[in-house]
C-alpha cells in the first residue's frame, strides 16, 4: 500500500530508498536518527497527557458505571452516594444530534458553495473570513448570544436553546472541514466528469462528495466531539432536570458536560464519582457515534 | 480494513444499545415522618400537597441548597406526580432569572435591589429557614478558638497576620497558639453567604471593618479565593493556618473546625442549630417577611446567622404552576422543614415566622 502511494506521487519507490539512504554521509545520517528520535519523542509527550486522561477517567469512572448508572435519575443531593445520569445521557444525545441535524447539513452545503460555486469571489471570501472569526469565538459567548435571542425571548430554557448554541458552535468547524475535503479532490475528477456529460450538480453530488466523504466525516464527528463536550452554553440556556426530559422544546434538559461541572467541583465523594463516571460515558459515547459515522460513510464513500 | 469490520460493528452496536436502553428509576429517599408543633398547618397542607401535579422550576441561592434538595428528594413520597426542580446558580443569579420569568421562584439570601427590574409588588418574601454562617479554620491541636467581631474583621483584613497575635491569644486563655501564619479563604464568586458575612462584620466591628458589605467586597490582595461554599472548605483544609466563612452544614458535613463567636451578649457561641434557632427567637419580622437575625440579641444566639428566602410571584397566571409553586413552599416550610432541615444543619423557622409565611402564601392569586 505504502509503495504503491509513494509511486503515485512520484516520489521513490521502497529499493530506491534503500539505496538513497546506504550512500548518507555519517553527518547526515546521525541528523536523520537525531530527528526521527525527536519527532518520536514529541509524539510520546504529545500522547502521555491523553493516555494518562483515558487511563484516570475509565479507572476512576468505569467502577460505577453500569446499566442502572445509565438510566436511572439523578440525585439531586450532591451527599448523596450512588448511580444516576440517566436524564444527562438522554440530554445529550438528543441535543447533540438536534444540533447535529441543524449544523452539518448546513456546513456541507454551504462548503460546497464555497469550493464549487462560490470560489474566490467577493460573497464566498466574507463567508470564509466569517466562519474562521466564527471558530473563534468562545462557547460561552454563543451560549449568550442563544440566550438572549432565544431563551430571552420565548422565557423558557429548554433543550432546543441549547441544540441552537451547539449548532452555532459546530457550524463553523463543518464548514472549514469540508471546504478542506472538497478541496482535496483532484480537479481531473470533476473534469472527466464534466467531459462525460454530468452537470456540475450531478459531479459534486456523485463524484466529488464520494470521493471526500471520509475526510468530510472526520471534520463533522470531530464538530459532534466538540459540541457533545461543551459546558457553558448548555448551563446558561438549558438550565437543569433530574429527571429524564425527551422533549426538546419543553421544559429544562441537562447534558452529561453539565453534570460533569456540577458534580467534579463539589467536595463530596458520590458526586466525584458521578462526575467521572459522566465522564467515562460521554468519552464512550463520542467513540461510539464516531464509529457509527466512519461505518456509515464507508459505505457511501469512493472505493480505492 | 474489510477484515476489521465485524468487530467494530459489534462493539458499536454494542455501545448503541447500551446508550439507548433507558428506563425510569425510583430516586431512594429516606423516612419523611415528622411530628412537630405546627400541627393544624401540618394537617391542611399534606393533605393538599399530594393532590398537586405538574413541574416548576426554582433557581438562585446555593446556601440552602442542600437542605431543598432533600427536601425535594423526600417530596416524591408525599406528593408522587409533583415534579419541582431546583437549581444552585447563586442568589443574584436566581433574581435575574425571577425578572426574566425563567423560573417561577427564586431563591435568594439578600434582598432584591432596585436596578434588578424586579417590580416590588410583583413579589413576596417567603423566609424558608436559616443556618449558622461559620468561621472554620485549619490549627491542627486547637480543638477550641474564641473570636469576637472586631478580631474576625482584622484578621480578614489581613491586619492580623499570625495566629499568635496578642489580640487572639487574649479571647483564648489556657490555649497554646503556633505563631503559623494566617492564610485567608474567602468566596471568589459573588455569594449571599459573603453579603452576610460582611453585613455581620460592618454591624458587629463597625471601628474595623473599612470593606462595606456585598455579594462580593474588594478583599486584600494576598486573600485566597475559593469557588462556592466547598471551594473555601478545600482552602482552609489544605492550608495550615487557614481561615475562612461557610455554610454550617458543609462545614460540619466536610469536618472543618469551627470557632465560637462573641455575641451581643458577649458570650461565646459555636456554630449550632440551637444557636441559630436562638438567634431566629429574638429577631424581628418586618412586613415584607424579611429579618435580621445577624449579631441580634439573644444570650444563646449565634451571632453570625444568615437568613435565606424564596421569593413567589403574587400571581401566577398558570393555575396548575401556581397551585404547585404555593403547595411546595408551603410543604418546604413545613414538614419539609421538620423532617430534613435540622439534620443538614439547618434551623426550622419559629411558629410565628411560619404563620406570616403561610398567610402571605395564601395570599398569592393562582389562575
Amino acid at each position: 500500500m505504502t509503495v504503491i502511494d509513494l509511486t503515485r506521487d512520484g516520489g521513490p519507490t521502497g529499493s530506491e530508498r534503500i539505496s538513497l539512504e546506504a550512500n548518507l554521509s555519517p553527518k547526515r545520517r546521525a541528523a536523520d536518527v537525531a530527528a526521527t528520535i525527536a519527532m518520536f519523542l514529541s509524539f510520546a509527550v504529545a500522547a502521555i497527557p491523553l493516555a494518562l486522561i483515558i487511563g484516570y477517567v475509565f479507572s476512576k469512572g468505569g467502577q460505577v458505571v453500569d446499566l442502572k448508572f445509565l438510566t436511572e435519575e439523578i440525585p439531586n443531593s450532591y451527599r448523596r452516594v450512588g448511580p444516576g445520569m440517566g436524564p444527562a445521557v438522554v440530554g445529550t444525545v438528543i441535543i447533540t444530534a438536534a444540533a447535529s441535524v441543524m449544523a452539518i447539513p448546513l456546513g456541507i452545503l454551504g462548503a460546497i458553495y464555497l469550493n464549487e460555486y462560490g470560489k474566490q469571489n467577493r460573497l464566498a471570501r466574507t463567508i470564509r473570513f466569517m466562519t474562521d472569526v466564527m471558530t473563534g469565538v468562545p462557547s460561552v459567548v454563543m451560549g449568550v448570544f442563544i440566550y438572549v435571542v432565544w431563551v430571552l425571548r420565548f422565557k423558557a430554557q429548554t433543550g432546543f436553546a441549547g441544540a441552537l448554541a451547539l449548532a452555532c458552535l459546530m457550524l463553523p468547524i463543518v464548514i472549514r472541514a469540508t471546504e478542506e475535503m472538497l478541496k482535496l479532490v483532484p480537479d481531473e475528477l470533476r473534469l472527466a466528469s464534466l467531459a462525460l456529460g454530468a452537470r456540475r450538480w450531478r459531479t459534486t453530488l456523485t463524484v466529488v462528495l464520494p470521493a471526500a466523504l471520509p475526510g468530510i466525516t472526520s471534520g463533522a464527528m470531530l464538530a459532534v466531539a466538540r459540541a457533545a463536550g461543551e459546558t457553558a452554553p448548555i448551563v446558561l440556556v438549558t438550565g437543569l432536570t433530574f429527571q429524564t426530559n425527551w422533549n426538546l422544546f419543553e421544559g429544562n434538559n441537562t447534558t452529561l458536560a453539565a453534570q460533569i461541572f456540577r458534580n467534579a467541583s463539589q467536595p463530596y465523594e458520590g458526586a466525584q464519582l458521578r462526575a467521572y463516571g459522566a465522564a467515562f460515558t460521554l468519552i464512550l459515547l463520542v467513540f461510539a457515534c464516531t464509529i457509527a459515522a466512519r461505518l456509515i460513510s464507508n459505505r457511501f464513500a469512493t472505493k480505492r | 480494513m474489510n477484515r476489521r469490520r465485524p468487530l467494530v460493528r459489534t462493539a458499536a452496536l454494542l455501545a448503541v444499545s447500551a446508550i439507548f436502553v433507558t428506563g425510569c428509576g425510583d430516586s431512594g429517599s429516606d423516612s419523611s415522618g415528622s411530628d412537630s408543633t405546627a400541627t393544624t398547618v401540618q394537617s391542611e397542607t399534606s393533605s393538599a400537597i399530594a393532590d398537586l401535579t405538574g413541574s416548576i422550576k426554582g433557581s438562585g441561592a446555593s446556601f440552602p441548597d442542600a437542605f431543598y434538595q432533600e427536601a425535594i428528594a423526600g417530596l416524591a413520597d408525599v406528593a408522587p406526580d409533583l415534579t419541582v426542580t431546583y437549581e444552585a446558580i447563586g442568589s443574584s443569579s436566581g433574581r435575574e432569572q425571577f425578572a426574566q420569568d425563567l423560573n417561577d421562584f427564586a431563591g435568594s439570601d439578600s434582598l432584591v435591589k432596585d436596578d434588578e427590574g424586579i417590580d416590588p409588588d410583583s413579589f413576596s418574601y417567603i423566609p424558608t429557614t436559616a443556618a449558622s454562617i461559620a468561621v472554620v479554620y485549619n490549627l491542627p491541636g486547637v480543638d477550641e478558638l474564641q473570636l469576637d467581631g472586631p478580631t474576625v474583621a482584622k484578621i480578614f483584613e489581613r491586619k492580623i497576620t499570625s495566629w499568635d497575635d496578642p489580640a487572639i491569644t487574649a479571647l483564648n486563655e489556657g490555649v497554646d497558639l503556633p505563631s503559623t501564619e494566617i492564610t485567608v479563604a474567602r468566596r471568589a464568586d459573588g455569594s449571599g453567604t459573603t453579603k452576610n458575612f460582611t453585613k455581620y462584620l460592618e454591624s458587629a466591628a463597625p471601628d474595623d471593618w473599612t470593606l462595606g458589605s456585598d455579594d462580593t467586597v474588594e478583599w486584600p490582595a494576598d486573600t485566597q479565593g475559593g469557588q462556592q461554599n466547598p471551594g473555601v472548605a478545600q482552602i482552609v483544609t489544605d492550608t495550615e493556618g487557614g481561615i475562612g466563612y461557610l455554610d454550617y452544614g458543609n462545614a460540619k458535613e466536610l469536618g472543618v473546625s469551627m470557632a465560637s463567636i462573641q455575641n451581643s451578649e458577649g458570650n461565646f457561641i459555636a456554630p449550632s442549630i440551637e444557636g441559630t434557632q436562638a438567634a431566629l427567637e429574638s429577631a424581628e419580622l418586618a412586613d415584607d417577611l424579611t429579618y435580621d437575625p445577624l449579631n441580634g440579641p439573644g444570650a444563646d444566639s449565634y451571632p453570625i446567622t444568615a437568613p435565606t428566602y424564596i421569593l413567589v410571584h403574587t400571581s401566577y397566571s398558570d393555575a396548575t404552576k401556581g397551585e404547585a409553586v404555593v403547595g411546595f413552599v408551603k410543604w418546604l416550610i413545613t414538614d419539609g422543614a421538620d423532617s430534613y432541615a435540622a439534620d443538614l444543619g439547618y434551623a426550622p423557622l419559629p411558629e410565628s415566622f411560619r404563620e406570616k409565611a403561610i398567610a402571605a402564601l395564601d395570599a398569592v392569586q393562582v389562575g
